[in-house]
């Protein structure tokens, strides 16, 4: 048996953070990659504009992500690659893993658990898209990959629907490499993606964007041949007179990402239904004592700079987690948020530990000019802040003395938005 | 029967372009009609079950013009000349399961298909109930066969290696006064139909197997035979078992014609080659009544019915453990159970079919409407179904007669053919004991000519290949050890090897396809949908067969993935 303080699983930017974070703090680590080659996704992410916040420059993905692997590599953390963790099962000793990989089935075991497993992008058939099943639907992603990666072409003539950060990109990287993009269609009245991807990929190119538009329907018997595309209603029910059908080759679809927790369910971790990633609190500490998550698989970011953190923050707690295991008892509270809020990361407080400096994650429902974010102890304001341009897709972050709130394992914390005017 | 009467009834209820006759001994009817719906209900009017006569639709549709069956847009004379003993048109399942049967005999067996790859149509969208036959009446063919093919399915699918469970098939009722009525059913079933199975569970006992069930429901029938199996797994298993046992299978293959002289089919013209076979096996599902027109045997009429099935994640496999499904006393009109939620043998839910009827054939199209209208339906089976758990839908086309019931007779007028017609619902549990008939009609008419020899070869038994995530972790271990391709996983969502995808390239009937290789092994089934794994399955056909990775189809010809590299000149990639 091959025994770890921290197992992190996962080597992309999140994983990769974590695990560099937990051997600086003293753990033993290994770290559990599916994937031949560490760095996630940021492999196909050719694009700059990554480590702004973190470095002060603009990276492309693989230039971001080569600045851990190295550290990685130079603390000589072991690592084990192109190998699937199959079964995860919690002991009294801490967790017990198996995993397969071209040697054999492996079983390791773990005083704490990092998940950093990223996320993965909705399909065509979840956003109800109808019609034939031919080659040419893909997902953003997918179609990154193949261009990207194994430099070949997934579309000549294409209709991109979702305006999520990874379709913008692919826009522009397909109208680079000699595809016509027609368009991108948006069933939200708002663009998912960031507008700097809006204005650096769409404007600059003069493609299209459609809001308040959907793909309904699909046609073509072996590749695609033409989509129907309408109008929606406020509902974002599609107005059957306004259906047109547009004739393309490539349906690529960026309608949103979902945190991939399927292994975290199996070891009983409880999902934030607005998140769709675990309940954890500041610590990073899910449900279930000793997993910890991060990155994507926690929440969807759209800085990677932020998954970098949120992995460190976890490996840095996994890390302290195993050295004391089991010598506290938690004590937690939980944040409670309104409809203002998309959601709110973390979902609680651990009382005990380092409340001194605890870092927010946060998703405005709704576009706002200016908001004030109250954070309210028992009925009581305890902290605000005032925020101009709230905007659903970008995410804001928030470091906070949480020390002065005086909690104790019986106070309510409330978390909300105020509209200007409300206060 | 009355054709006076009857053609009155029809004036009656569908003015003067509609007549019937009786011509031939078949019930024709003809003229015409401004809708589909008008002709099928016109048609079945006609029905007259006891005079052994079938009705023929010739009944043109007003302004529409029926779409021609799809064809391969290539030729070639790979078959030119060939004179097969038997040749079997459709790889459904029974097609396949025909060929595997027939293997058993040391005989020349060809089976054609149209498209790339076996169970494309109804067969590859099929809910995969294995039925207890307790919605039907004694006295049809479908009843008789799905007694025997039920029985048969323990065997025949430890025989084929293919996954199979009898999980149970409960129907739910709401109102205590049915009670009475729903008694003396399950008696007339066990006991006058010999569904012997059949029982009532009371409502503490339903809960206990199936909690999740709407709460309302006071008791249910249950029928313990009733199971699941994958059903284009089980038509690519027998047809891979048949071409072990020496039947060969070639796809891509569709019948254009045939040459009849004498009450005998001399000649069948494929876009691969004029064939010379002995007897013919008419199994085309959709396509029998074409291909009985060209063997100048059309006595039968198919109308097509589609209908559409969701597939929810995983996740959501929990909420039945059986088949379920709710049944209030309205007259069905319509020609299906309503559909029912399934837990399938890969632990998703299947939800589904609905049943419209349709003149395209081929039409495999979903529509919004027909998931909405299932799931108000199953929601009332089971209140925490969710359309949100929706991974995929897919649409099927069952080839039903006006009688709805099965062909399975030897030709009328044409001696050497063989029909296995309107196999619809529930012809997947059929299929293995209409097999076993049709290889004795198929033997007794080559006998006429001389006896056919046994295959001294024949081996039932399937050589499957491993399914890694089903072995114990020693078996697992041992089988990465002597070949590390099982080692590494491909598809994450169901747990895929590379060595796994290996194994169905090299099967005995190859179809290098994205589908081909997801039907077999399932990469891209599962709740990615194969977004991340298509890129690395189509590396892999690509590295099999040797050829650029553009060259790699989802399916049939023209459905390529890839349009060439990046950065490519127009010229480069006309080229």
């Amino acid at each position: 048996m091959n025994r770890y303080d921290v197992i992190v699983i996962g080597g992309g930017p999140a994983g990769l953070a974590a695990a560099i974070s937990a051997d600086r703090r003293g753990a033993e680590v290994l770290l559990i990659e599916r994937e031949a080659r560490l760095g996630g996704i940021l492999k196909q992410c050719i694009h700059d504009g990554f480590g702004l916040v973190r470095f002060g420059e603009k990276l492309s993905g693989p230039e971001y992500v080569e600045r851990f692997i190295k550290e990685f590599r130079e603390r000589r953390i072991q690592s084990s690659l192109l190998t699937f963790v199959t079964d995860m099962k919690k002991t009294d000793h801490g967790f017990v893993l198996r995993a397969v990989n071209r040697s054999g089935v492996h079983e390791y075991e773990a005083k704490a658990l990092v998940l950093a497993t990223g996320c993965r992008e909705r399909t065509a058939k979840q956003v109800q898209i109808h019609g034939t099943r031919p080659a040419g639907v893909l997902t953003a992603g997918t179609a990154q990959h193949f261009v990207n990666l194994q430099g070949k072409m997934p579309a000549r003539k294409c209709v991109i629907l979702g305006s999520g950060d990874i379709g913008l990109i692919m826009a522009r990287r397909l109208t680079l490499e000699g595809a016509e993009v027609l368009g991108v269609y948006e069933v939200k009245p708002t663009p998912s993606g960031l507008t700097r991807n809006i204005v650096q990929c769409l404007d600059d190119y003069k493609i299209p964007l459609y809001l308040s538009h959907t793909v309904t329907r699909v046609f073509g018997e072996q590749r695609l041949t033409a989509v129907e595309v309408a109008e929606v209603d406020e509902q974002m029910q599609p107005i059957k007179s306004t259906r047109k059908r547009i004739a393309c080759d490539t349906l690529i679809l960026s309608v949103g990402l979902i945190p991939e927790n399927e292994m975290a369910e199996k070891l009983g971790v409880r999902l934030d239904t607005k998140t769709k990633g675990p309940v954890c609190n500041h610590r990073f500490m899910t449900e279930v004592e000793g997993v910890f998550s991060c990155g994507n698989a926690l929440h969807v970011n759209d800085l990677v700079d932020y998954v970098s953190e949120s992995g460190e923050l976890s490996g840095t707690a996994a890390a302290e987690y195993a050295e004391k295991m089991g010598s506290t008892k938690r004590r937690e509270v939980s944040l409670n948020t309104d409809a203002s809020l998309q959601y709110l990361v973390p979902q609680k407080l651990a009382l005990s530990e380092g409340l001194d400096k605890v870092i927010f994650y946060f998703r405005s429902r709704e576009v706002l000019k200016q908001g004030t974010l109250v954070f309210l102890v028992d009925g009581k304001e305890v902290f605000h802040r005032k925020y101009r341009n709230l905007k659903p897709p970008e995410m804001e972050r928030l470091e906070l003395n949480c020390t002065s709130f005086g909690l104790s394992d019986a106070s309510r914390i409330d978390v909300q938005i105020k509209k200007e005017g409300d206060i | 029967m009355n054709v006076r009467s009857l053609q009155k009834r029809l004036n009656e209820r569908f003015g003067p372009t509609v007549s019937v006759q009786v011509k031939d001994g078949c019930i024709v009817v003809s003229g015409h009609l401004d809708s589909w719906d008008k002709i099928v209900a016109a048609c079945t009017m006609c029905v007259d079950k006891k005079s052994g006569m079938h009705v023929v639709n010739d009944i043109r549709l007003d302004g529409v013009r029926i779409p021609k069956m799809r064809t391969p847009d290539f030729q070639d004379h790979a078959l030119e000349n060939a004179a097969p003993d038997v040749l079997i048109i459709g790889g459904g399942i029974s097609g396949a399961s025909i060929a595997r049967e027939l293997s058993k005999w040391k005989l020349d067996i060809l089976l054609v298909d149209k498209e790339s790859d076996l169970a494309v149509q109804a067969s590859g969208r099929n809910d995969g109930e294995v039925h207890p036959g307790v919605d039907l009446n004694k006295g049809s063919l479908k009843q008789h066969y799905v007694l025997l093919g039920n029985r048969m399915f323990d065997q025949v699918c430890k025989e084929l290696s293919v996954p199979f469970e009898r999980c149970g098939q409960y129907v739910g009722f709401t109102g205590k006064w049915m009670y009475p009525i729903i008694w003396a059913y399950v008696w007339q079933r066990r006991y006058v139909c010999k569904v012997t199975d059949t029982r009532i569970l009371k409502r503490k006992e339903l809960f206990r197997r199936e909690p999740n069930l709407n709460p309302k429901f006071h008791f249910a029938m249950f029928n313990p035979s009733a199971g699941c199996v994958c059903p284009y797994g089980l038509t690519i298993a027998y047809g891979e078992n048949a071409v072990e046992n020496g039947a060969k299978v070639s796809l891509n293959t569709a019948v254009l014609g045939m040459e009849v002289k004498n009450g005998r089919i001399c000649s069948v013209k494929t876009n691969r080659g004029t064939l010379y076979p002995k007897i013919v096996v008419n199994a085309a599902g959709v396509f029998a009544e074409d291909v009985a027109r060209m063997a100048g045997d059309r006595f039968y009429s198919i109308h097509p019915r589609r209908g559409t099935n969701s597939i929810l994640d995983k996740k959501s496999g929990s909420l039945v453990k059986g088949i379920a499904s709710i049944k209030t006393l309205q007259k069905n009109k319509k020609h299906t159970k309503g559909g029912g939620i399934l837990h399938t043998v890969h632990d998703n839910l299947l939800v589904g079919p609905n049943a419209v009827e349709t003149y395209e054939k081929e039409n495999f199209a979903t529509q919004k409407g027909s998931i909405d209208a299932v799931f108000a339906k199953q929601k009332l089976t089971a209140e925490a179904l969710s359309e949100k758990d929706i991974i995929t839908y897919f649409t099927g086309v069952r080839p039903a007669t006006f009688e709805e019931d099965f062909i399975i007779e030897k030709g009328r007028k044409t001696r050497n053919l063989i029909h296995c017609a309107g196999i619809q619902s529930p012809g997947l549990t059929t299929a293995p004991a209409v097999a076993l008939d049709i290889e004795k009609m198929v033997i007794s008419e080559l006998k006429k000519e001389k006896k056919p020899e046994r295959n001294p070869n024949f081996c039932p038994v399937r050589k499957a290949p491993p399914v890694l995530n089903q072995l114990s972790y020693e078996e697992r271990n041992k089988l990465i050890q002597e070949n590390p391709d099982y080692g590494e996983i491909v598809c994450r969502c169901e747990e895929i090897s590379k060595g796994e995808i290996l194994d169905a390239l090299n099967a005995p009937i190859c179809v290098p396809t994205i589908d081909g290789i997801k039907k077999r092994v399932r990469p891209g089934m599962g709740r990615c949908q194969g977004g991340f794994c298509m890129p690395l399955v189509t590396k892999i056909i690509s590295e099999f067969l040797q050829v650029p990775e553009e060259r790699v189809r989802k399916a049939g010809e023209g459905s390529g993935i890839l349009f060439g590299d990046t950065k490519c000149t127009d010229e480069e990639v006309a080229e």
